[in-house]
């Protein structure tokens, strides 16, 4: 870790009132994510992680109840009101979900949806934004963006429309990006291209990525530390290797049980085959 | 996770608006029930005060263009309202039910048949089938009443159809086929309990649609005949004298507007609560 | 997509059809003889007439040849006479037919314009007071009957303020009529906007236009609002016919010249081949309107359209 963090998280607690008692989702969990690294959130669904990405953006619903400090670039966001929320989210922190189908708006055009982010943050005209989206589309290896554009989400796969959120994300050029299960609901071979874009987004744009996932393999293959999430708590946090080669929470202990490749993962990573060499 | 906090909220509210309605439908039918007793005049009595005169103390709603007590009238048009009310839902809902329940557990054929029936009389308003019907059956209340009920039929039919559909989907239907059992035994025995609850709150709703075309008739003449105190038709006998007589405008009409928002306060929170789709988020 | 527009416009077709036929049939509901009804407030009333119109009407006929018979007229555009003037039916209902139409769009741009910032305004404070107040004001609205609301707009604006005329068909005339109509119905509007609205907000595209940093208007205009209009335009379709029936009231209230207003002077004359040609045109045209605003639903949303 060469640069400050610039994402600090620290006793972060999230509750949601319910019926009888209310529901801790996250639990005094603290982290820190600085550019250039690429930070794994793994635990299982209802973990509280996408509750924890969420609060990072103040995406939550409003009955929740945060407790903690998060501070982005070096500013508090508990002090920040909407509207300059509004410009941070998308411009210095950015979000992929896992659900491309749903993800994006049936009916407006791609086009539409990739340039409203550049026009709103960095006011460009239309011709220039559609240019930009363009050439971000360009860099996701995809060749025809022009016809791509055009369409409409549900005309496109989902491996695709996972690509475009991604172009639409990174095109802003935020200083982190949260990806949370970003390649849970795509096929194999595609999940390796985003990984890897992944991997070079912060090798070569300096992008600090918190990379939410369930999937130890991935975790394995791209990331440099790791935080194993449960029941809302993190128990267990360091770098990849330490604490995939040593892990110390029974947790951690049996999730690696279960998963064969993280042996091969490792291997790929550390053997500098080139796919993922840091 | 917010809905969680608002459903509660709205369920309060809902169960608030449930009671304010009941309590209101309550308050009218013992008027109704009671309406000789408490109107303090002869409701059909002309010069029972002086013509057109304005709310007092002895006229609490005013009188009308032949003198008649206002409010004597308006107490008794709650009788005639509600009966008509009550006589074309029970009679609507029956006639719909049957018709629903037997598109639901016949043949194929049958059912397509029906529902293609049903859905074009659902596609237009039920106080313009009822007025149609009317036209031709002639002016009356009894008559009204049954084009009333008649309008009323699709609705139900339709409801009842999609409930029963629904249940048809389930195991314990399957179930109790699988044992032999005839349509009818099936619907009447096991049906029917689940599907009761909601058609209780389906006939609130169609109670407000029976008063207001009951009303609607009437206003225009095709309805219940003056010098019957309907609600309608006191406003429409009334309609020359509204300048000068503003409470003749006034009190039926309020009358009407309480009556029809207690039944539809009834009907849209039960819907609410009673949501099947309240699981979902 | 043809598929679909082709199924719906036989659908339509199939509606009109069996309106026709029962409209034909209805004439059998009168008790008594339909003949001597209609004539009782005729003057020529001889038994020659009686005869003659019987013969004319098909109805010394079995039921279904008469029926059969009123189908076939229609189909050629003949839908009688009436029993006053003997007048086409067709001609007196087609001259007045537009006004209807254009009062029932003026109704209808109403209860769209007041009902669909409400609905809005209630599915964005949802939960909160604005939503609550939305709501039950829109109970009360589907409460009030139509005709009364509009003898208070008369009594109110026209009378003691003086500002609108009372009765009549210019243009002018129509503000109170229409005002009318669409605060009736708005309540249906607002309800449908604030679930389908409600409906979109939930969605996660939503969210990911919130995660992109647009500001909440764009995020509430551009990328809800829109999805849930298409909805809404479902809802139209129903909103007319609903619209078009309660209009046969105001416009007797209003004496609107429209359709409406002469099939009730029909009904109390018992002018029955004119109320068989009210049912049939008036059928028609909710049937025309709803079918063009499905297939227009169709083009809106992109999913159908590509089909």
């Amino acid at each position: 870790m060469l640069n400050p963090p610039y994402l600090q998280v620290r006793d972060l607690s999230v509750s949601f009132p319910g019926k009888d008692a209310d529901f801790k989702a996250v639990d005094n969990v603290s982290f820190d994510l600085a550019q250039g690294e690429i930070l794994a959130l793994v635990g299982e669904s209802g973990g509280g992680k996408s509750v924890t990405s969420l609060s990072i953006m103040k995406l939550l619903p409003e009955a929740s109840q945060l407790a903690g400090k998060i501070s982005i670039n070096g500013i508090d966001i508990a002090k920040k009101d909407r509207r300059s929320m509004e410009n941070v989210r998308g411009a210095k922190v950015g979000m992929i979900f896992q659900e491309p189908m749903t993800s994006l708006n049936p009916v407006l055009t791609i086009a539409r949806q990739m340039t409203e982010g550049l026009r709103r943050h960095m006011s460009l005209s239309k011709k220039e934004a559609a240019e930009v989206a363009k050439a971000s589309l360009l860099d996701l290896g995809i060749t025809d963006p022009d016809r791509i554009m055009a369409q409409y989400p549900h005309q496109l796969s989902g491996g695709m429309r996972q690509r475009v959120m991604i172009a639409a994300a990174i095109a802003l050029k935020p200083a982190i990006l949260i990806a949370d299960e970003p390649t849970t609901a795509l096929d194999v071979t595609v999940q390796a291209h985003v990984l890897d874009l992944l991997v070079d987004l912060k090798s070569q744009r300096g992008t600090g990525i918190l990379l939410i996932t369930h999937d130890i393999a991935v975790v394995a293959e791209t990331a440099d530390r790791v935080a194993m999430m449960r029941n809302g708590r993190i128990v267990e946090m360091g770098s990849v290797e330490e604490v995939l080669n040593a892990p110390k929470h029974e947790y951690t202990k049996a999730l690696l049980a279960s998963h064969l490749s993280v042996e091969a993962g490792l291997k790929i990573r550390t053997g500098g085959s080139g796919r993922r060499a840091q | 996770m917010t809905d969680i906090v608002q459903r509660s909220r709205q369920d309060r509210s809902a169960s608030l608006a449930i009671l304010v309605g009941a309590t209101i439908v309550a308050a009218l039918v013992a008027i109704a029930t009671f309406a000789p007793f408490l109107a303090p005049y002869d409701a059909m009595k002309m010069a029972a005060g002086p013509r057109l005169s304005a709310p007092s103390a002895t006229h609490l709603f005013g009188t009308d263009e032949f003198g008649r007590d206002l409010f004597s009238r308006i107490l008794l048009g709650a009788r005639l309202s509600l009966g008509i009310g009550i006589a074309a839902v029970m009679s609507g809902l029956l006639v719909g039910a049957l018709l629903g329940l037997i598109a639901a557990f016949s043949s194929r054929y049958v059912e397509i048949a029906v529902l293609r029936l049903i859905d074009v009389l659902y596609s237009f308003p039920d106080t313009l089938i009822a007025l149609t019907l009317v036209a031709f059956l002639g002016p009356g209340m009894e008559n009204a009443t049954l084009a009333i009920a008649a309008s009323l039929v699709p609705f139900y039919a339709r409801v009842t159809y999609a409930l029963s559909a629904g249940e048809r989907a389930k195991p314990y239907v399957e179930a109790a086929r699988l044992t032999g059992i005839g349509s009818t035994r099936l619907v009447r025995v096991h049906v029917m309990p689940n599907i009761g609850h909601s058609m209780i709150v389906m006939a609130t709703i169609g109670f407000s649609s029976a008063i207001l075309s009951a009303a609607g008739l009437s206003f225009l003449g095709l309805g219940v005949q003056p010098p019957s105190p309907e609600w309608g038709a006191i406003l429409a006998s009334g309609r020359n004298y509204i300048t000068k007589a503003p409470w003749i405008l006034i009190f039926p009409g309020l009358a009407l507007c309480v009556t029809v928002l207690s039944f539809n306060l009834i009907g849209d929170s039960s819907r609410e609560l009673f949501d099947p789709r309240r699981g979902r988020r | 997509m043809l598929y679909l527009v082709s199924r719906k416009v036989l659908l339509a077709l199939f509606t009109v059809l069996v309106v026709i036929i029962l409209s034909g049939f209805l004439i059998h509901v009168v008790p008594g003889d339909p003949v001597t009804t209609m004539m009782a407030r005729s003057v020529t009333a001889s038994p020659e007439a009686i005869a003659e119109i019987r013969q004319r009407l098909g109805l010394d006929l079995p039921v279904w040849r008469q029926v059969g018979l009123y189908v076939w007229r229609v189909f050629q555009g003949d839908l009688g006479t009436t029993v006053r003037g003997n007048e086409p039916v067709l001609t007196l209902l087609m001259q007045r037919l537009p006004n209807t139409f254009m009062l029932a769009v003026a109704g209808l741009v109403v209860a769209l314009l007041i009902g669909i910032p409400l609905g809005f305004l209630a599915a964005v404070n949802r939960g909160r007071l604005a939503d609550t107040a939305v709501m039950v004001v829109a109970v009360f609205g589907v409460s009030v009957p139509t005709f009364w609301l509009g003898l208070i707009m008369i009594q109110v604006f026209a009378v003691k303020l003086g500002l609108l005329p009372v009765a009549g068909s210019g243009w002018r005339n129509i503000i109170l009529p229409a005002l009318t109509l669409g605060l009736t119905h708005c309540a249906l509007v607002a309800r449908m906007t604030r679930s389908a609205l409600v409906e979109v907000l939930g969605e996660d595209y939503i969210r990911t236009a919130r995660a992109r940093g647009l500001r909440e208007h764009q995020v509430l205009l551009v990328h809800a609002l829109r999805p849930a209009l298409i909805s809404i335009v479902t809802v139209v379709g129903l909103l007319f016919a609903y619209l078009l029936g309660g209009q046969v009231i105001v416009e007797n209230v209003f004496s609107w010249n429209g359709i409406g207003r002469l099939a009730v002077q029909a009904m109390l004359e018992r002018d029955y081949p004119m109320i068989q040609g009210f049912i049939v045109v008036f059928a028609t045209s909710v049937v025309v309107v709803s079918t063009l605003i499905d297939v227009l639903y169709s083009f809106l949303d992109p999913r159908t359209r590509m089909q």
